[in-house]
């Protein structure tokens, strides 16, 4: 997935790279600018030097060279004029100085003479130099204070967002608290909570119909089902029915079961959501999974082993408690197989319950889902599992599964 | 025994007059709220079967109002709702026993017994069959004044069967009465043979052939 950036981090750091560029793009701009401007500067007062040494010259008066800034010399040939940078000795500074020249030919009274005069560089280049410098250091500063005057500002600007996106992260579809959201003078923003709030309300209130519902739809399908019971134990006293007849009922008492346990899972899924069970207490796990073990062991299951070195308390309602121990075996129970093999194993505060499988299941991350089953032709409500994980939700129990060694393994980490 | 039937659903209230007839017991019946205070203030009843989502008022009004004339009755609530403080309120209002629809009406009839046991009127911890009698307080069988050495389970289902003498009684019926929600755990019955078989050796070993088999894979207790 991509990196993402804070919209802070994003914004200074786009403000920053803009300020650098302008920086430097600017710095150069003004380097050139400048130097072109100091180079014509020393060229015109080489050029007006030149000009008062021909002068002079014509005018017959003795011009003295005056090596290295005036150097007057007779030559045969007149040559090019050359304006050019040159490195020469400076006796006075007794070492090797930047030198502009500019070397003429001029003939006066039928005698050529090469005029060069030079200008010492050094003094514009340090004045280059001080002028970008200070450029750059005023144009730094008023950056930067810019940069935090704008971040200031971003942080302020945005506070609004930034506290009803917290607001938004802390929403729970379940929870009847209110969002505490931050209006704010932005139109934009002010628009977004209005749309925040329309939302998550009606969020809320699709999510406590859709719930209502199917607890009154499992509610009310209860008077029915008891009638069709009621009415099936009557037929098998009061009627002579075949064996066959006889069967068939028993078969419809069976659905009938399956309907009323479906009803109640359902029910107990919402009162889950609802919050219904406030009561916590310590519960004895490894004393629970005993009594199960012994309960289960009436019922011609007797091949679940127990290995548990210490009692395991966890603090939880009593009736979940029972409730998960009792999905989890049940789960176990019904999908054994033919290796008829559960073991439960309780740790500090792990407990893993495994169960022989031929094969890994084919979609263990739809496992706690309701309503799904792996294979049809088990009969469950298919509830069982969800409700295992909905009760490890509510108090924070690190539920998981794995398939090792022909073993399907469920662990609670309490 | 005289029984009153509250309950709106006149299919259902019908089928559970009809099921407790068949011991001879009188059955009265109320449709609504209104029915159902004016009984319970002008007669005594043995055990009372109270709906509590009555269609135009609620049974635990009715329950406050026996609690408040002191009336010593059974009442048995019967409730599509599944709810612990349900049902607590109603014990707290002075119920005797609590039950959820849907619900086997032998069940029903095993619960409206035990609290006629508990009760005053005809109130008795012994249950008498010919010559099985059972303590229900210290939970033992006797047949012939002779102690019968039975499992929790064996216990249970011959109190269920003696509670539903004469009722058709299928494994469905027993498994859901032994064992509640857990016994859609097997998708056949077969160890409810185990349990039924070891009581009915037991009782035919002293004699008593009560226990029969009823079209072909139900029960029946019966004398001959």
């Amino acid at each position: 997935m991509e990196k993402k950036t804070t919209l802070l981090r994003k914004t200074s750091k786009a403000f920053l790279l803009t300020g650098l560029l302008l920086t430097i793009l600017s710095s150069i701009a003004l380097y050139f600018y400048t130097k072109k401007l100091l180079q014509d500067q020393v060229e015109e007062s080489l050029y007006s030097t030149e000009a008062r040494v021909v002068d002079a010259l014509k005018n017959d008066k003795v011009v003295y060279s005056l090596p290295p800034v005036t150097e007057i010399r007779k030559v045969n040939n007149i040559g090019k004029e050359t304006l050019k940078d040159t490195i020469i000795y400076d006796p006075s500074q007794d070492e090797m100085e930047g030198f502009r020249e500019l070397a003429t030919y001029e003939k006066i009274d039928g005698q050529i003479y090469q005029i060069t005069v030079r200008n010492l560089v050094v003094e514009s280049g340090d004045i280059l130099i001080a002028i970008v410098l200070s450029y750059i250091i005023i144009f730094v500063l008023a950056f930067v204070f810019l940069f935090f005057f704008n971040t200031n500002r971003n942080v302020k600007l945005w506070n609004p967002f930034f506290k009803n996106l917290e607001q938004m992260k802390k929403f729970s579809i379940s929870s009847n608290e209110e969002l505490q959201l931050v209006d704010s003078d932005v139109l934009e923003f002010s628009e977004l909570r209005e749309e925040i709030h329309l939302l998550t309300t009606k969020v809320r209130n699709d999510y406590q119909n859709l719930k209502q519902f199917t607890e009154d739809v499992s509610h009310e399908m209860q008077t029915p089902l008891a009638i069709i019971q009621a009415k099936i134990d009557n037929i098998i006293n009061e009627h002579s029915i075949n064996d066959k007849q006889f069967e068939q009922v028993s078969s419809i008492q069976k659905d009938i079961q399956r309907l009323k346990q479906l009803n109640q899972r359902i029910t107990l899924l919402t009162k889950i959501d609802n919050n219904q069970f406030i009561k916590i207490e310590e519960v004895n796990l490894t004393k629970l999974l005993k009594e199960k073990i012994e309960n289960f062991k009436e019922m011609e299951i007797d091949y679940i082993s127990l290995h548990s070195k210490t009692d395991l308390i966890v603090s939880m309602d009593f009736y979940l408690a029972d409730i998960l121990i009792n999905n989890l075996i049940s789960n176990a129970i019904k999908h054994s197989g033919p290796e008829k093999m559960i073991s439960i194993t309780v740790g500090n505060n792990t407990l893993v319950i495994s169960n022989y499988g031929q094969q890994a299941l084919i979609h263990p991350e739809k496992l706690f889902l309701r309503f799904y089953r792996e294979a049809n032709s088990m009969k469950s409500t298919g509830l069982g599992l969800a409700i295992v994980k909905k009760i490890c939700d509510l108090y924070k129990f690190d539920l998981s599964y794995s398939f090792e060694d022909q073993q399907h393994s469920f662990s609670i980490i309490f | 025994m005289k029984y009153l039937i509250a309950e709106d659903e006149i299919d259902l209230q019908q089928s559970i007059v009809t099921y407790l007839q068949r011991d001879g017991n009188l059955c009265e019946v109320a449709s609504n709220f209104e029915e159902a205070s004016e009984k319970v203030a002008l007669y005594d009843y043995d055990v009372i079967i109270l709906d509590i989502n009555l269609v135009s008022g609620s049974g635990l009004d009715i329950l406050k109002s026996l609690k408040k004339e002191h009336k010593d009755v059974g009442v048995i609530i019967i409730s599509a709702n599944n709810s612990l403080t349900d049902k607590l309120e109603g014990l707290d209002l002075g119920a005797d026993d609590y039950i959820t629809k849907p619900f086997h009406l032998a069940e029903l009839n095993a619960r409206i017994n035990a609290v006629l046991r508990r009760g005053k009127y005809g109130g008795n911890e012994l249950i008498e069959f010919n010559e099985i009698k059972i303590d229900t307080r210290s939970r033992t069988a006797y047949i012939n004044d002779r102690a019968m050495a039975l499992t929790k389970k064996e216990y249970d289902l011959l109190v269920f069967f003696v509670a539903n003498k004469g009722r058709v009684l299928s494994k469905e019926i027993i498994a859901e009465h032994l064992w509640g929600d857990d016994s859609d755990l097997l998708d056949n019955f077969d160890f409810i043979y185990v349990h039924i078989n070891n009581l009915r050796k037991k009782l035919t070993a002293a004699g008593a052939k009560y226990i029969k088999t009823a079209y072909g894979s139900g029960y029946k207790f019966i004398e001959d």
